[in-house]
């Protein structure tokens, strides 16, 4: 009787998954469908066009022989590149620091580090721009100490290249701290000394045993970056100028003061699919690494 | 002894990176108070009345107004569905699991640029007027999955015994369900509204393509006021502000979170380092079983 | 225990092919051809039979304009500058709070809120679009026999705005688009004409407009093309790449004439920018040393007015807020404040303030809009390949 009851209750209790599936179903899957078959040529934003399967935005894109917004696509995924390393190479010390150096107070240091993230990611960019405008802080200091003249303000802080890669940096140091931490945390401090006993150099330990037992959290982290980047436009919209524009922004203003959706929609497309095979790549290297971790945490 | 240096090297950089990141912190802060128009050193001397212009600036307060609201339905509608996906996640008996777990995390990952494109192509599509709803929608379907992220491992942590118990006793599922899970979810309920409510009060790319004409969100107002000077003292005021309460709202949920483990499981500190994995939960949650 | 034991990688991309596999099926029973839009005013020759609307006591007085900033209606905002005649009276019957303004950064731009969202009550596009706007079914004919001061405006504006006999623009400011140049920073020979915009000396230091047409304008005006809005495939070409060799050159594309480009050229950091000839009057009163060129090739000259929302549900307050602007008072202010001429014949120069500004930008004489090498920025059929074209410019 107990049973019974048991199982068609938690045969109910399933249901409840579906409803917050359709959900997103509703306000994620259909709305990306939409974007195909814009991408596509199957509909039209713009009352009484023609519409019909049509591939020719896709082939102008992918084999364009001078296509622009695949070369800006380059551009973008290498910027995306490297403020990904950037910013994983300058989180690994400060995770380092939190769980090696920091012990006792490790978790409201760790907490400082998180804390300007829970303001709002605008302000932040604004700020920036504050700081590096050409009458912004850093100029008007640099001319008040005389460090400048006063007509003659450094101009590639702002609309540039410089301007999108630091701030966007700035942006993403504890999203990658964060779980490079966890990692350094749950890590069996035992193997460390082991190391040591055995006559290693801190170096070398380090090496040979924290970095490469680390690397999940490492990955996790460049790959936290690496995916929201790719899309990332309101950056370069505040602080870029006209040639560190990225590929975010073209989607954004082929769906803002262009007509052409259906070519916007094959861009869209294209971050979706570079998304879904960067999840295919990392996800792998994530998923092996880290059946380890949950034994240990099962410990 | 070169144990002493490094950790010495790592402590400077600790303490510079940490001014690095509150620099643009401090920036709007001191500039909110500096009387002169534009954010230039040297600073010109102390005023409050960017935050008086900031509060008559009708314009303003209702942008903020209007993306409190949205966030709050955003926040209400993602943690509802996130208790109902959870609640059917932690039944041994779904099917289709990995598609369910698939579509609900689905919002991690789609670039936010993508899909609101999506949703204003969809609104179009369908003839739906932009309204504030709309936005709301949007910012609750890429909530899900932090709410989510938040409510399920709690769920899974509570003693299934205690609901069994009350079953044997003889109260009906949803009367379990009422006296016993949902109190015991509250922390985690809590958790889920504010992280939800944040990533919705923030949000720019969805509400830049939805929001009705003339009804900007805050962020969307923020973008555009930043670039104009004269609106500009008034913004780094109200910032000040939103960050203030921010950090408050932080420090508050810290301090609830860390008195609800104690007083639920006496849980040890390290909550702290999970409840920052579940507020900046991304990829690594749905890759990453701690 | 702490986070989702069984959530991992290959269940969620496992679940994410799944959910895109369910999505292609969807996607295939489900592709609609566009639905043709239902133009509620576009078709009919003249406007609907008032008595069949609901009267002016029944509607919400909402209403949702798309408007330039500068132009909202005297009331609207604690402004210092910009309008205190236009709209003081419609705000004074009916108050300021039901009106809300979404702002146009460009034209394209403009057309492109109008299409996707649809729900504005007054639009204030340009002369060029207005085929685009009553082609997409975006807007109705106006009622001009509940606007008064239509019978002033100027005969060969309205005749460029209506179709079928149904006026669908109401015209009201124009004037021209120029490069306006530090003469402190530009040496006076370099500031002859559309090439200043591709000064290499002035690098870092010029900034043209977001909008598309207006840049393949430039570009063809300074190539010399003949018909700078109605360009061939092969001249677009060309000013594409004219454009993309300008591109390094520029501070940024402004959009926001108040918030970037007027501000960049008081603060020093812009030399050279595209803009309209109210940034002389900015310029002046901020006594920064401007210019406003009379390029040899000849400036762009441009007229813009009210066009009435398709669906919208406020069709008298609509009529009364536009009549609020058209009337005498209203455009001989909003002269005064910008310079840009207006299309109510009522205002003489006599109206005018500063004769000497008005003397030399012609403000009173509409018939300078098209004489000389002027350009007048006309419907262009291209619309869609410029806009194209445009963004691959910003993308190279």
């Amino acid at each position: 009787m107990k049973t019974l009851r048991k199982r068609t209750t938690t045969g109910g209790q399933a249901l409840w998954t579906w409803p917050p599936v359709a959900f997103v179903f509703v306000l994620v899957v259909v709305p990306l469908i939409f974007v195909a078959l814009y991408s596509v040529g199957l509909r039209s934003n713009i009352p009484g066009t023609k519409t019909g399967f049509d591939l020719a935005n896709w082939k102008d894109f992918l084999f364009g022989p001078t296509n622009p917004f695949r070369a800006l696509f380059w551009h973008s995924m290498t910027i995306t590149v490297v403020v990904s390393i950037a910013v994983t190479l300058a989180a690994y010390p400060l995770a380092y620091f939190l769980s090696f150096v920091a012990r006792k107070n490790r978790y409201t240091l760790l907490l400082l580090v998180l804390a300007p993230f829970f303001t709002s990611f605008l302000l932040r960019v604004i700020a920036w721009q504050a700081i590096l405008n050409e009458n912004g802080v850093v100029n008007s200091f640099l001319m008040w100490t005389g460090l400048r003249a006063a007509d003659d303000p450094v101009t590639w802080l702002i609309y540039s290249n410089f301007a999108v890669v630091l701030v966007l940096f700035y942006s993403w140091i504890p999203f990658v701290a964060l779980p490079i931490f966890v990692v350094l945390e749950n890590m069996d401090r035992r193997l460390l000394e082991a190391s040591e006993d055995l006559g290693s150099s801190r170096l070398a330990t380090f090496l040979r045993v924290t970095l490469p037992l680390s690397l999940p959290g490492v990955i996790a982290g460049f790959v936290f970056v690496l995916i929201p980047t790719t899309g990332e436009f309101i950056t370069p919209l505040l602080v870029g100028g006209t040639d560190s524009q990225l590929f975010g922004n073209q989607i954004q203003s082929f769906f803002s003061v262009s007509p052409d959706w259906n070519y916007g929609s094959v861009l869209a497309m294209t971050l979706i699919i570079v998304v879904l095979i960067l999840m295919l790549i990392f996800g792998r290297f994530l998923s092996a690494d880290l059946r380890d971790t949950s034994t240990r945490s099962a410990r | 002894m070169r144990g002493r240096i490094s950790s010495t090297v790592l402590w400077i950089y600790f303490i510079f990176m940490v001014i690095f990141l509150f620099l643009p912190l401090a920036v709007l802060i001191v500039f909110a108070f500096n009387s002169g128009t534009s954010p230039t050193l040297p600073l010109q001397g102390f005023t409050t009345r960017w935050f008086e212009q900031a509060f008559s600036n009708g314009e303003l307060v209702q942008s903020l107004a209007r993306s409190a609201l949205i966030a709050v339905a955003a926040s209400l509608i993602a943690t509802f569905f996130g208790i109902m996906a959870a609640l059917g996640l932690s039944s041994k008996a779904v099917r289709g699991r990995s598609l369910a777990i698939g579509a609900l995390l689905l919002p991690l990952v789609v670039p936010y640029i993508s899909l609101a494109v999506g949703l204003l192509i969809l609104l179009q599509a369908l003839k739906i007027h932009h309204t504030l709803l709309s936005i709301a929608f949007g910012h609750a379907v890429i909530a899900l999955p932090f709410s989510l992220l938040v409510i399920l491992p709690r769920l899974r942590s509570l003693d299934r015994a205690l609901v069994e118990a009350a079953r044997d006793l003889g109260a009906s599922a949803a009367s379990a369900f009422r006296l016993i899970t949902l109190p015991l979810l509250v922390p985690a309920l809590i958790s889920s509204s504010i992280i939800c409510f944040t990533t919705s009060f923030d949000e720019f790319a969805i509400a830049s393509f939805l929001y009705p004409s003339g009804q900007p969100t805050y962020p969307v107002f923020l973008y555009t006021g930043s670039r104009s000077p004269q609106t500009l003292p008034q913004l780094i005021a109200i910032g000040t502000l939103v960050i203030a309460v921010s950090l408050l709202i932080v420090g508050l949920a810290e301090f609830g979170r860390r008195w609800g483990e104690r007083r639920l499981e006496g849980r040890v500190a390290s909550a702290l380092a999970e409840k920052a994995r579940a507020e900046l939960p991304r990829l690594d949650d749905i890759v990453t079983p701690v | 225990m702490t986070a989702i034991n069984d959530l991992n990688r290959r269940q969620f991309l496992g679940g994410a092919l799944g959910v895109a596999a369910g999505a292609t099926a969807l996607a295939a029973c489900g592709s609609p051809d566009a639905p043709a839009p239902v133009p509620s005013g576009s078709a009919s020759a003249s406007a609907a039979p008032t008595a069949s609307r609901i009267p002016i006591s029944a509607e919400s007085g909402k209403l949702s304009i798309l408007e330039w900033a500068g132009y909202e209606a005297a009331g609207t905002k604690a402004q210092t500058a910009g309008l205190t005649e236009a709209g003081s009276a419609y705000t004074k019957e009916f108050g300021p709070d039901g009106l809300a303004y979404t702002y146009i950064e460009n034209d394209e731009q403009a057309l492109q809120k109008a299409t996707s969202s649809a729900d504005f009550d007054i639009m204030h596009p340009c002369g060029e679009n207005v085929k685009d706007y009553v082609d997409r079914g975006l807007t109705q004919p106006w009622d001009l026999d509940l606007i008064p001061s239509a019978k002033y405006l100027a005969p060969g504006l309205m005749e460029q705005t209506t179709y079928n006999g149904a006026v669908y623009m109401l015209p009201w400011d124009w004037g021209y688009g120029s490069l306006t140049y530090r003469t402190d920073k530009i040496a006076a020979a370099d500031a002859t004409g559309w090439e200043l915009a591709w000064n290499e000396k002035y690098a870092g230091h010029i900034s043209l407009w977001s909008g598309a047409q207006t840049n393949f304008e430039i570009a063809a005006m300074k190539l010399g093309l003949p018909k700078p809005d109605d360009l061939t495939d092969a001249e677009i070409e060309m000013c594409k790449a004219e454009l993309i060799k300008q591109k390094p050159l520029n501070k940024f594309y402004w959009d926001s004439e108040y918030g970037q480009m007027q501000p960049g050229i008081q603060s020093g950091t812009l030399w050279v920018a595209y803009s309209w000839q109210d940034t002389l009057v900015t310029m002046k009163a901020a006594k920064v040393p401007v210019a406003f060129m009379d390029p040899s090739q000849g400036r762009i000259a441009w007229f813009c007015g009210f066009m009435l929302g398709a669906n919208t549900a406020n069709y008298y307050h609509a009529h009364a807020y536009v009549e609020s602007f058209l009337n005498k008072a209203a455009c001989a202010q909003m002269t005064n404040a910008y310079a840009y001429g207006t299309a109510n014949t009522q205002v003489t120069a006599a109206d005018v303030t500063d004769k000497a500004l008005a003397e030399s930008l012609q403000i009173s004489d509409l018939g300078a809009l098209t004489s000389g090498k002027n350009h007048l920025q006309s419907y262009t059929a291209n619309l869609d390949k410029i806009t194209k074209a445009w963004q691959e410019v910003k993308a190279s």
